[in-house]
Parts: C-alpha cells; sequence; structure tokens
C-alpha cells in the first residue's frame, strides 16, 4: 500500500484551517460552549458549533444555497485539502477522483425540520425542498457536483470509526488504476436532537469540560464540523496500514476490538490519537493502550474539540498528521493523572508514526497508522 | 471505475463467485418463494398498514408481512429489534442456511433509513410529551449499521462493516464495491447486500416530491405516474472463486462486472439525455470486458418516475437495442437501499431457472422508449449475462453484470 496524504481540510469550532486549529490547540485552547434548546422540550443542552466566520469565504455554490449546515461543512473542508493537494502534486483531474464521504447523523437539522412539520401539521405540510436535503448522501452529491466528480462518490454511515473505515474504503478504491486521488471527508452538524437523543444514551455530559478517563466516566459534549483528507500516491505522510477493526455487542466488549487494532497496528516510536471523549470509550481505550501501547504518548483532541461523532476520526486523522509534520503535540486537556498513561503535555514530539485509534459510541472500532 | 489495468501485469485480477444468498421482500420469505412469485407475476403492492397515509396522495407499498419477521427466540433483546435488523437477519440466516462455513473479512451492506421508524416514535414522543420509557431502546436500535451488526451477531459472523448509504443505488454500490475488492485480490471473502424498511418520513418524503403514485406502479409504460415504495433485505456472499472452488463451496453465480457514475445534474433528477446511467453501463461493460451483445437481460432500475424511466430507458436503447427489459419493482415496490440486493438476487433466480423476471401492469408502450419490455407475465430464455441497474438521489449511478455459473 503505497498511499500518502496529500491535503487535508479542518473545520471545527475552534475555527477553519488546519493551522489555524492546530495553532490554538497547542496552545491549549478549547471551544466555546454554546447552549441549545428546542421548542420540543425544556431541556437545555451544551455543545460546540463552528464559528459563524468559519464559512465566510466559503464560494458560492447554486448547489449550497438551501444546503443543510453539514454540507457546508463538508465543501468548505473538501475544498481546503484539495487546494493544498494541489500544491503538493498538482493538478488533480476530477474525473480520476473518487469521493468518500463519512457521516454518522447526516442532515439531522433538516430531518428533524421535516419530520416535525408531518407530525405537527400532517403528510400534507412536509416540505419537498427539505427532504432532499434529509438524505445521507447529499452533502457529497453537492460537493461532486461543486468539483465535478462523475466517476465514484460514497457515503458511508457509521459511529465516531466511521472516518477510518472511510479511509480504508478508499484505500481499496485506490486499487483501481484509473483513479489518482480521493477525497475523503468526515462531516457532522449538531443538534438539539442529538444531544436529547445521547443524553438519553447516558453519554452525555450536562456541562463542558469533557473530562478524560475518568471512572466512572462522567459524559461528553457534542460538536461539529469536517475533516477531510486527500489520498494519492505522494505526500508527506503515508499511510502505513489500516485496520477495519471490527464491532463489539456490549460497551465492555471494546476492549478487546480496540486491543486487537491498536496489537497489528502497534510499532516504535509512536504516539496515539485516542477516541477517549469521555464515556465508556476512556476506559476501554486506555486498558488496550495499557497493554499494547505502554510507552507510547497518548493525545485525544476531543475536550478541546468535542465529540463530532462522523467527522471524529478524520479530526484524528489530521491531529496525528500535524503531529508528525510539526514534530509538536498538543496537552491532554482534563485528562486524570493516576491512570499512568504517558499523556502528552505539549511540545515536542520524537514520534514518526501516529496511530489513530477510533472508537465509536455505536459498536464499531477501527484503527490506523500514519508515518513519515 | 471498475477497471483494473492488467497492461503492466501487476494486478492480477480474480474472478468473484456468488456462493450463497439470502432474501426477504414482499415476494416472499427466501429464494424459493421468491422464484415462485416471480413466475406467478405476482402483484406484492397493498395498503400501507404500518402508519396513517390518509393525507398522502400515495396509499400503497410493497410490505414484508409481520409475520415473516417473527423472532425465533423470544428473548428481551431479540423482541427489541427493529424490523430492518429482524428482515437482515432472515436473509443472512437463509445464507448461513446454505453455506455454514461463509467467514466473510468485511462487510459491505446499502441502506438508506437504517431503524428509521424507532427514530420516528421518539420524536413523536417528544412531540406529545409522552413517556420516553422506551426511547433508549428505539435509539440503540436507529443507527443505519445496527441491523447489520444484529444479522451478523444472530449468526455468528464478526466482520467490521462498512455501510454505503448512497440512496437508492446503495445496494448495487455495495455489491459492486464488494465485487471489486474480492477482484483486487485484497479479500477472499466479503457478505454484501442491502436492506431497508419502510418509514413514514421517507414515505411522506416521496409523496410530498409527488414521486410516489396513487395508481399502479407502471415502469416504461406510457402511463406511468411514479413509484411505489417497498421493502426488505438480500444478501450475497462473494468468495474468490479459487478460494471457493478449492473448498468446495456451491457456485451460484458470478458477479463479472461493476460501473458506477455521478450525475451532477439535480440532486433529484437525472440528466435527461441519459448519460449518467449510460455511464454506470459503459463502465459495468468495461469492467468485465464485455460486449454490449453479450448481455442478455436488464432489470432496470425503473421506477415508473416520468423522469427516472426515459432518461433510463434513453441510454438502454442507444447501448443495448432491443434487449429484453424488466423493472421488478412493478411487483415489489421500490425498497431503496434494499432495491439492488433484491434485484441481484432475482437475476440470480432468472440465470438459474432460465427466466425473465416481468414488468406487470404495463398496458402501453412508451413511444419515446424504444425497448424490448417483458411486459407482464415471466418468459422462458436462454440467458448467460444479466444486468441490474440502481440509480439515486445525489445522481449516483451503478450497475453489476452477473453471469450464470459455468457449474
Amino acid at each position: 500500500m503505497n498511499l500518502r496524504i496529500a491535503g487535508t481540510g479542518w473545520v471545527t469550532p475552534l475555527g477553519r484551517g488546519v493551522d489555524t486549529v492546530w495553532n490554538r490547540l497547542l496552545k491549549s485552547d478549547e471551544a466555546a460552549e454554546q447552549q441549545i434548546s428546542d421548542p420540543v422540550s425544556d431541556k437545555k443542552y451544551f455543545a460546540y458549533r463552528v464559528p459563524d466566520d468559519a464559512l465566510r469565504d466559503l464560494p458560492p455554490h447554486p448547489r449550497l444555497r438551501r444546503a443543510s449546515a453539514i454540507s457546508r461543512f463538508a465543501a468548505a473542508a473538501g475544498l481546503d485539502a484539495l487546494a493544498e493537494a494541489r500544491s503538493t502534486i498538482g493538478q488533480i483531474d476530477p474525473e480520476r477522483m473518487a469521493l468518500v464521504l463519512a457521516v454518522s447523523n447526516g442532515g439531522v437539522i433538516y430531518t428533524k425540520r421535516f419530520y416535525h412539520d408531518i407530525v405537527a401539521s400532517g403528510a400534507q405540510s412536509a416540505s419537498p425542498l427539505l427532504f432532499p436535503e434529509t438524505v445521507f448522501n447529499a452533502p457529497a452529491s453537492h460537493l461532486a457536483a461543486i468539483l465535478g466528480i462523475t466517476g465514484a462518490s460514497y457515503t458511508i454511515v457509521g459511529d465516531g470509526a466511521v472516518g477510518v473505515l472511510a479511509i480504508k474504503m478508499a484505500s481499496d478504491l485506490m486499487e483501481n488504476k484509473s483513479l489518482d486521488a480521493c477525497l475523503i471527508i468526515g462531516a457532522e452538524e449538531a443538534d438539539w436532537i442529538l444531544c436529547d437523543a445521547y443524553h438519553k444514551w447516558r453519554l452525555i455530559k450536562k456541562n463542558p469540560p469533557v473530562e478524560l478517563f475518568r471512572d466512572p466516566p462522567r459524559g461528553t459534549i457534542l460538536s461539529e464540523g469536517a475533516g477531510a483528507v486527500v489520498i494519492a500516491h505522494d505526500g508527506e505522510i503515508k499511510i502505513d496500514a489500516i485496520n477495519a477493526g471490527g464491532n463489539f455487542s456490549r460497551r465492555h466488549d471494546a476492549s478487546a476490538i480496540i486491543q486487537g487494532v491498536l496489537h497489528e497496528l502497534a510499532d516504535k516510536q509512536t504516539c496515539l490519537i485516542g477516541s477517549a471523549n469521555g464515556t465508556f470509550v476512556d476506559l476501554a481505550e486506555r486498558a488496550a493502550i495499557k497493554t499494547e501501547l505502554p510507552n507510547s504518548t497518548v493525545y485525544s483532541p476531543k475536550p478541546a474539540l468535542g465529540e463530532s461523532v462522523g467527522a471524529s476520526a478524520l479530526w484524528q486523522v489530521i491531529t496525528g498528521a500535524q503531529a508528525l509534520r510539526t514534530k509538536c503535540l498538543p496537552p491532554v486537556l482534563y485528562s486524570m493523572p493516576r491512570d499512568n498513561l504517558r499523556f502528552a503535555s505539549g511540545g515536542e514530539t520524537s514520534a514518526t508514526k501516529a496511530i489513530i485509534s477510533a472508537c465509536g459510541l455505536n459498536q464499531q472500532a477501527a484503527g490506523l497508522r500514519l508515518s513519515i | 471505475m471498475g477497471r483494473f489495468n492488467q497492461s503492466n501485469g501487476k494486478n492480477r485480477e480474480f474472478r468473484v463467485a456468488v456462493v450463497a444468498a439470502g432474501v426477504i421482500s414482499p415476494l416472499g420469505c427466501g429464494l424459493n418463494s421468491t422464484l415462485g412469485a416471480l413466475k406467478a407475476n405476482q402483484d406484492c403492492i397493498s395498503s400501507v398498514n404500518r402508519f396513517d397515509v390518509a393525507k398522502c396522495r400515495s396509499k400503497t407499498a410493497g410490505q414484508v408481512p409481520g409475520e415473516w419477521l417473527k423472532p425465533q427466540k423470544n428473548s428481551r433483546k431479540a423482541t427489541r429489534l427493529h424490523r430492518a435488523s429482524r428482515m437482515m437477519i432472515a436473509a443472512l440466516r437463509e445464507l448461513r442456511d446454505q453455506d455454514s462455513s461463509f467467514q466473510p473479512e468485511l462487510s459491505v451492506i446499502g441502506t438508506t433509513s437504517g431503524g428509521m421508524s424507532f427514530g420516528e416514535n421518539y420524536y413523536r414522543a417528544l412531540h406529545r410529551h409522552r413517556t420516553l420509557r422506551l426511547s433508549p431502546g428505539w435509539l440503540a436500535n436507529y443507527p443505519p449499521q445496527k441491523p447489520v451488526i444484529d444479522a451478523q451477531e444472530a449468526l455468528g459472523i464478526s466482520a467490521p462493516c462498512q455501510i454505503i448509504a448512497n440512496a437508492c443505488a446503495s445496494g448495487t454500490n455495495a455489491i459492486g464495491h464488494a465485487f471489486e475488492c474480492v477482484r483486487s485480490g485484497k479479500f477472499q471473502r466479503v457478505l454484501t447486500g442491502g436492506y431497508d424498511a419502510i418509514s413514514e418520513l421517507v414515505f411522506v418524503g416521496f409523496d410530498s416530491l409527488q414521486a410516489s403514485t396513487p395508481e399502479k406502479c407502471r415502469p416504461f409504460d406510457r402511463d406511468r405516474s411514479g413509484m411505489v415504495l417497498g421493502e426488505g433485505a438480500a444478501v450475497f456472499a462473494l468468495e474468490n472463486l479459487e478460494s471457493a472452488r478449492a473448498r468446495g463451496a456451491r457456485i451460484l453465480a458470478e458477479i463479472i462486472g461493476y460501473g458506477i457514475s455521478t450525475d451532477n445534474h439535480h440532486l433529484t433528477q437525472p440528466d435527461p439525455s441519459g448519460s449518467g446511467p449510460r455511464r454506470a453501463m459503459e463502465d459495468a461493460l468495461k469492467s468485465a470486458r464485455l460486449n454490449a451483445d453479450k448481455v442478455d437481460y436488464i432489470n432496470a432500475h425503473g421506477t415508473a418516475t416520468v423522469f427516472n424511466d426515459a432518461a433510463e430507458g434513453k441510454a438502454i436503447a442507444e447501448l443495448f437495442g432491443k434487449i429484453p427489459v424488466s423493472s421488478t419493482k412493478s411487483m415489489i415496490g421500490h425498497s431503496l437501499g434494499a432495491a439492488g440486493a433484491i434485484e441481484a438476487v432475482i437475476c440470480l433466480l432468472a440465470l438459474q431457472s432460465q427466466i425473465l423476471p416481468p414488468n406487470i401492469n404495463f398496458r402501453s408502450p412508451d413511444k419515446d422508449l424504444d425497448l424490448n419490455i417483458v411486459a407482464n407475465e415471466s418468459r422462458d430464455a436462454k440467458i448467460d449475462i444479466v444486468l441490474s441497474n440502481s440509480f439515486g438521489f445525489g445522481g449516483t449511478n451503478a450497475s453489476i453484470l452477473i453471469q450464470k455459473s459455468a457449474a
């Protein structure tokens, strides 16, 4: 497998742009929480939202006129990743490029509005303008139209591990000699209904911060945005190995799946970019790291950026790539010191490889390894 | 897409066998009952009984009877499962009954809506300030990967799952991608297919677009007026042919080609020129290194909407001339993410039984579509290679070619 990262794009609650977000992470910045509410209930939750000005210079396109936030996040991250890729590997013919979009909850804002009209006013009130935007592959369709992609376009759905599964799919697509590059995007939009649903699952906490590796875990804070990666045969960062992992039926089985993934990816001089997010994932990941990679420096971006579900693994991949490029790791925020894991404390790292461990909240876990 | 360059000898291609399959749809639960219903030209469309459709134009759908989905075990967990999970379990159980030793390294499954009706239950309860006591169960069974994980768990399979949600092309995209995974040699065995269960949100959505019809579903007919929704699940066990033969597996058919294209004309409407479907079909032929005249039958996407059938019919006529064509959605409705997988099973049965499945409710040819429709009744035919089309919202187009087993 000779796959390399040729470009990255990052739209997060800490802003847009890889350098912008990275520098803020290095400075221990964390996203500002916003309270979100809904007329359907008195309950209020906190989430980390993408700032309004982050998409200000997104080029206008007819496809984005009525598109949901998730499509705009995906478009912004995708265009940024392609712009960087063009400076790295030159022009990419859109007919020789595939698109793989990873989502978890998809266009939930329009879906809720569409269904609300049905429930509140009856089926005859349902808007034909909203319905097409509720479909999982609407963001990929808009992006394909913007970029002129006429070949393979796939939307894949899953939990927080779906970004790794999307990269796995892209690596399989790249076996095809008619492709020069693949644009992979993970995207998600936050909404009150998601917060309420994850709260019902006891995975959300009422207020920030996200505290890692607490036992028992206290919950996470949802966020939104997108992460994009262009993979090609040239680029500074190599994707060494991808492990599609597996599924766990019960939460306490998650650790065994992560352990299997880490066992296969383990290597010397690695840092580990984890998916710890303040939920059961932390304890599962901690046990697996202690067994398989006890000497690795561990970092999770989720206390700073929140849990963006479908976008989160792509955010981890970008974090890993940045750590290798800049030879720095931001400090882990709000972690429990007694855990005897080697948490990143901020500053330089000698790691030449980064392992991405992606354990989702809905039964999937996978991982990959980057090198420079 | 779909082409592997062999010129440098670097990329060896492997033949891809179908070694087992399972299906549940309004036509029947299992391959045998499905074949029987196909031969009997059965119209499986009935009044929607799962939610209120009084305020919709369309009031019918192809539905899987509830009694086919009763859990075998009466455990608490089994009774909580979404009907999409139960459909996946039924289809996968049939597959495992044919080949109990098939252990996939990967699952690639298509869907559009996962456990959508559980999300609807949750929102309705929220809106009406009713008890949310059951909501954790609804929410836990809502994600699209859940029915696949449930089915795998029930049947002792533990492969990682890639869930493709390419709207109505999802099932064919899943089979096509799984085919390429095995053909490239990266995988020996892949489980693939698609599922979808009917839900109010999706039903009303198509109704709001006036894409669904209050009449009969009449694909390619002059008087076609729209689609009818359906539901179901179908799965295939794909395996490297050499590996399958080495372990003595029964070879049901071979997947020999896959084409995918993206039509950027509009989010919900195809380019009227038919260029998107045409590129998918051409790429499937190139992928199989086959001329169009080698294909004996096309199971069309054929939703019976004015625009889809016009674009697809034009592309088929231009590429294949007077090849026999039918849309079996006329019998079972459009099962969205499951459609491509169920129709691939129908193609498999057609190859095994040497029949052309019917396009029922066909009354009057459309003078603008120069097609050879298998009108109203299945008929015997000698067929070796068939093509199955699926096209979806977002402009995703997918075609696969299936060849009769030589054995």
